[in-house]
């Protein structure tokens, strides 16, 4: 009967037992020490499963669900290339007029999400809208051309399967973050994504906006958020929101803040992308 | 405009327990999300196939707005919308294992010991809760995790309240084996480390 018993110790502990039912389970309790421990068993084992899971309602929401939630449809993945800040090339004959119309409102209205988000969140408004279309074409063709270079550098690691760092992690990161800092113009910061379920591998070398810049590799079991690869590097330009970018299957995220420019690349959803990018800029700030 | 959600310990404070009726409906559904998310974290077994199912859960909830009874408790009606999601996803597969039934699977099992005390991690714990057969894993999943009354969470499942005691029950007995085997394997690895 020790599924009963159990059933009755549960219910107790859960606040559903009263009256007569309830004072029987507390003269069993005080008559038996078994019972006593298993009660504190079971108590504890509730306590550890509500702990496990605490902190996912304080997590970022994903924009997709806030969008889901607002009854804005989300693109489909191969509809991405339309927020890029470069003109994008004429669509098919074959879509109708009235479809391309709703994809590129959903386009529009995803894409002033993001921004209007990430000046919030990056600078309590400090930074100044990005360009959106109707940016100059010199700054949108330098934008897609280091996009283009984080995407690359990007596969690079991944098809090395993690090797290629320059300065692997290693118990002290103090000490890496010093090494990979010498050819830098400014200190580089390790972000710590560990309550993203990302481990630290490693760091090299990459150029970013024509000048030296980290690149920092996590590598997570969970194959729907990484790998990822943080390039933070200095920059000259003025601040910009973050701006997201697709190359083929990667999400990029690209904004400047303060001196600084910064670029997630990974293969997860972009509203995780924004999630860890928010968590990054917050800690760039703060160490 | 942020979207960090900051609830406290206590997220049973985020919604109201019956929804005023001037709250709009997208609105009351932005602010339960946080929850719909960490029920379908405990239902699926990553974070992408969670926030999925929240997703079709909001979708379908917009699409049936008109069924929600002003009065009654929002966050109940969108747990059960999940759950039905979520047993048409595991039926639509036909991986749902039977009752009682819990996979050939161990903590620890297939990775390396990383910390030499017997503590289990968080992830060790919601990797245990994934093993548990869905309908234990959904009842523990409302009534310890998210708090709600025996008879809530059955008016969520659509079953008696009978039924949930017995899931529950099974589900912490379950738990408390998993747990045990868990903690029995570290501190053998931290004996043999020795």
């Amino acid at each position: 009967m020790q599924v009963h018993s159990d059933e009755s110790l549960v219910a107790y502990l859960d606040g559903e037992l009263a009256g007569e039912e309830r004072a029987r389970i507390e003269a069993w309790l005080d008559a038996d020490p078994a019972a006593r421990d298993r009660l504190l068993a079971l108590a504890e084992s509730a306590t550890l499963v509500r702990n496990a899971f605490a902190a996912i309602v304080n997590e970022p929401v994903p924009e997709r669900l806030i969008a889901a939630a607002r009854g804005e449809t989300p693109m489909p993945a191969a509809e991405a290339e339309v927020i890029r800040l470069r003109p994008a090339a004429a669509k098919p004959a074959s879509v109708s007029s009235w479809r391309r119309h709703v994809q590129l409102a959903a386009a529009a209205g995803l894409f002033g999400l993001l921004v209007g988000a990430g000046a919030g969140y990056l600078g309590n408004g400090i930074l100044a809208p990005s360009g959106g279309p109707g940016a100059r074409p010199a700054e949108t063709v330098a934008l897609d051309n280091w996009l283009d270079n984080a995407a690359g550098d990007y596969k690079l690691m991944v098809n090395a399967g993690g090797t290629l760092v320059d300065v692997p992690a290693s118990p002290d990161n103090g000490e890496v973050l010093q090494k990979i800092s010498q050819n830098l113009s400014q200190p580089v910061r390790l972000p710590d994504l560990k309550p993203w379920g990302l481990t630290f591998q490693g760091a090299r070398l990459v150029v970013l906006e024509g000048r030296p810049a980290a690149q920092l590799e996590y590598t997570t079991d969970n194959k729907a958020i990484g790998p990822l690869a943080l390039i933070i590097g200095s920059t000259k330009q003025p601040d910009l929101a973050p701006t997201p970018g697709q190359r083929q299957d990667l999400k990029l995220l690209y904004w400047r803040h303060q001196g600084r420019a910064t670029v997630l690349v990974g293969q997860s959803d972009l509203g995780y992308l924004w999630g860890i990018a928010n968590d990054v800029a917050w800690q760039l700030d703060a160490i | 405009m942020s979207h960090r959600w900051n609830f406290g310990e206590s997220s049973e404070r985020v919604v109201s327990l019956v929804t005023p009726a001037s709250v709009r409906f997208s609105d009351q559904l932005i602010a339960v999300l946080p929850r719909l998310r960490r029920f379908a974290a405990g239902l699926t077994r990553s974070a992408s196939e969670a926030d999925d199912l929240v997703q079709a859960a909001c979708e379908r909830a917009l699409a049936r707005e008109h069924q929600f009874q002003e009065g009654t408790r929002f966050d109940s009606w969108m747990f059960r919308i999940v759950q039905t999601i979520w047993i048409d996803q595991l039926r639509a597969r036909d991986i749902r294992k039977e009752d009682g039934d819990i996979a050939e699977d161990r903590l620890g099992s297939d990775e390396p010991v990383r910390r030499v005390e017997a503590r289990l991690t968080l992830a060790e714990v919601r990797r245990a809760v994934s093993l548990l057969p869905p309908d234990q894993r959904s009842t523990l999943m409302l009534v310890t995790v998210e708090g709600l009354s025996y008879k809530q969470a059955a008016e969520v499942a659509g079953v008696p309240i009978g039924t949930i005691m017995s899931r529950l029950a099974r589900a912490r007995i379950a738990l408390q084996q998993l747990f045990d085997a868990g903690a029995g394997e570290r501190r053998s690895a931290s004996d043999a480390s020795a």
